[in-house]
């Protein structure tokens, strides 16, 4: 029973950590969402009004949130198609070649987030690099205008949150035994089949998990849309922010910050039922 | 002798990048807002130690202001504390929060402030320098020393749209034509501002109706614009990509320095603008040292120095031979008084009036 005890006191530094830093703050922003704000002194009341909420289910609201939904599953979808083939193609390579693969694509994690994002800006803009060598070799008669767009949105989402899709999937791909490929071709299988019968549902929790690690943040992504969206496009991430920055109104900010909690949540919890049985195909 | 190159600063950008950035390492500022709300956080008070707690952008100071005040004054020093940015809702808790002396703050901020009862009043008799800022900027920023302001007019490229530009019309008229090469900015009351100016009313209108009319306006030539920007505004006029922007005058001025080609309008049906200045939160038990602080900060030589460092269009005339020539004699950072009185500086609209920008601001955003 102490032996016991002992080993349960292991996990209280880690769970200290996890309610003060996780727990409180999330029940802070939930109380939060309930309250109202002065909206001169921007002192916050608790009245417990449900007001927030019915503000949210507005047109405005709920459209920047479809959108924000759609730029998201979008982006991951495409994160997924080719952070698969970039692992898989790492998976079969030598050992020493997979850790540098592995280590150019964590390289870009080194630079700092913004600078990453803004030098898409650059990139992206009508006379900047992409735009003149589209130009020159006959892609495009005018110029690309691609930024300010919600392609760049999404290009530029896709380019910062690539590697956390590349790494889970490829984990799950190098535990697959050599033997199993050799096993399916052995039974039969053209390299196609292999790949859809074998491959991809023994690579499915690491696609599941590299999805989640994605979908997530690019779901609340607000600091991409401003610097390549050019402010024209609205995601609920931009709204929330402006509630804490500008406006002062916490109250709402909260109540927008659970109901995206909520979305992602039941999500979650539709792939989570979908897991069990990708495992099992 | 000073041997600093007469050229405008760089410090102007990195203004701009901290004093507009929605974009960026929000994150932070927006998870400390939440966090101060609810614990009510402050800096340490530095009270009686003779040292001053000033909160600022940062290098949004004279060069050597804060040693030059610290020698004049022995045992009289400020310690400068900077936030990366300084949205409405954070200076308010900033004023909220106490512990600090001396606040930046623009006129809407101030006004917020003050509406709140959050601001101390000074005593002018201890402040004599103030009457070397021009009435006009005093009128408009009550609670402190104004230091700086921020034209918003009409950036251009005269050689790409082919004919002279005077006036918010000509931008609408011309949007079509240059569809795609349009930029405005990214902020409520600068945008809207500048629009309703441009439809004859108020910059500063709380009118429902007119404010409406001001967001439909550009809502009907957001399908051109290239993008509504916080930062960098103009920087497509040097390549040309952007043909016209409504741009912020130092913006502007410093991007003339890379590309003359660049003209700038100060457009006939007005002008929105801010002004910021240095004002006392009431939380404050230094405010002797304070108003002294302020005066000090006025002295011509001393504001010479703000204005040199950070390239600002600036408020005390006196200041003016003492000031490096390339902002004394900029017709954009300094005016003629004829364009002066077309410059509408914006105030705090009050509940409603905020909460009608920033409806609309959201429709105009989401259209």
């Amino acid at each position: 029973v102490l032996q016991q005890a002992r080993r349960h006191l292991l996990v209280v530094p880690t769970a200290v950590l996890t309610v003060v830093f996780f727990v409180a703050p999330l029940a802070l922003i939930a109380v939060y969402s309930f309250g109202s704000v002065n909206p001169v002194t921007l002192d916050v009341f608790f009245g417990w009004t449900t007001g927030n909420y019915r503000e949210f289910a507005s047109t405005l609201y709920l459209h920047s949130l479809l959108r924000s939904i759609f730029l998201s599953v979008g982006a991951t979808a495409i994160c997924a198609v080719l952070g698969f083939s970039l692992a898989y193609f790492i998976s079969r390579q030598p050992p020493r070649a997979q850790r540098l693969l592995l280590v150019a694509v964590i390289v870009p994690f080194w630079t700092s987030f913004i600078v990453r994002t803004y030098s898409w800006v650059d990139l992206l803009q009508n006379l900047g690099p992409i735009d003149r060598f589209a130009g020159a070799v006959g892609l495009t008669s005018g110029h690309l205008s691609v930024l300010y767009t919600p392609t760049a949105i999404a290009i530029g989402i896709v380019y910062s949150y690539l590697p956390l899709m590349v790494l889970p999937i490829y984990v799950s791909l190098e535990r697959i035994d050599e033997s199993i490929y050799s096993a399916a071709a052995d039974l039969g299988a053209t390299p196609w089949r292999q790949f859809r019968r074998v491959v991809l549902p023994l690579a499915m929790p690491g696609v599941i998990a590299g999805s989640i690690i994605v979908g997530i943040p690019a779901l609340g992504e607000y600091v991409i849309p401003e610097i390549l969206g050019g402010g024209k496009t609205l995601m609920l991430g931009n709204i929330l922010a402006d509630q804490f920055q500008n406006t002062g109104d916490y109250p709402f900010g909260s109540a927008l910050a659970v109901t995206l909690m909520g979305v992602l949540m039941i999500l979650l919890f539709i792939m989570r039922r979908r897991q069990p049985l990708q495992e099992t195909a | 002798m000073d041997m600093t190159p007469d050229t405008l600063s760089t410090g102007i950008s990195r203004r701009s990048l901290l004093r507009r950035a929605a974009a960026g390492a929000l994150a932070l500022p927006a998870g400390a807002a939440l966090l101060d709300a609810f614990a009510g956080s402050a800096p340490a008070a530095t009270a009686d130690s003779g040292q001053l707690l000033l909160n600022n952008y940062p290098g949004w100071i004279g060069k050597s202001e804060l040693a030059a005040y610290a020698k004049k004054y022995p045992g009289h020093s400020v310690k400068m504390v900077t936030n990366a940015t300084s949205s409405v809702a954070e200076v308010i808790l900033q004023f909220k929060n106490g512990g600090y002396d001396v606040l930046l703050s623009d006129t809407t901020d101030a006004g917020q402030a003050d509406d709140a009862g959050l601001i101390q009043k000074v005593d002018w008799s201890k402040v004599p320098n103030i009457k070397k800022v021009s009435a006009n900027f005093r009128k408009a920023y009550p609670w402190g020393i104004p230091t700086d302001y921020g034209k918003v007019g009409i950036a251009y490229r005269p050689d790409i749209v082919g004919e002279k530009i005077t006036s918010w019309a000509d931008v609408w008229r011309l949007a079509p034509k240059f569809s795609g090469r349009v930029v405005f900015i990214n902020l409520e009351r600068d945008c809207l501002g500048s629009t309703l100016k441009s439809l004859g009313y108020s910059a500063n209108s709380s009118d429902a109706k007119q404010i409406s009319a001001a967001k439909d306006a550009v809502i009907k030539i957001k399908p051109h614009l290239q993008a509504f920007l916080n930062t960098n505004v103009g920087q497509g006029l040097v390549n040309g990509s952007t043909a016209i922007a409504m741009d912020w005058d130092y913006d502007v001025a410093l991007l003339k320095q890379k590309q003359p080609k660049i003209e700038w309008v100060a457009p006939k049906e007005g002008m929105h603008a801010y002004l910021e200045g240095f004002s006392v939160p009431k939380s404050s038990n230094n405010l002797e040292q304070v108003e002294e602080l302020l005066n000090f900060m006025l002295d011509p030589k001393q504001y010479a120095d703000f204005v040199n460092t950070t390239g600002t269009a600036y408020t005390v005339p006196a200041a003016t031979p003492f000031v490096k020539k390339t902002i004394a004699n900029s017709p954009i950072l300094k005016p003629s008084a004829a364009v002066l009185k077309r410059v509408e500086f914006d105030h705090y609209l009050g509940a409603k009036g905020t909460e009608l920008f920033a409806k609309a601001w959201q429709e105009v955003k989401a259209s």
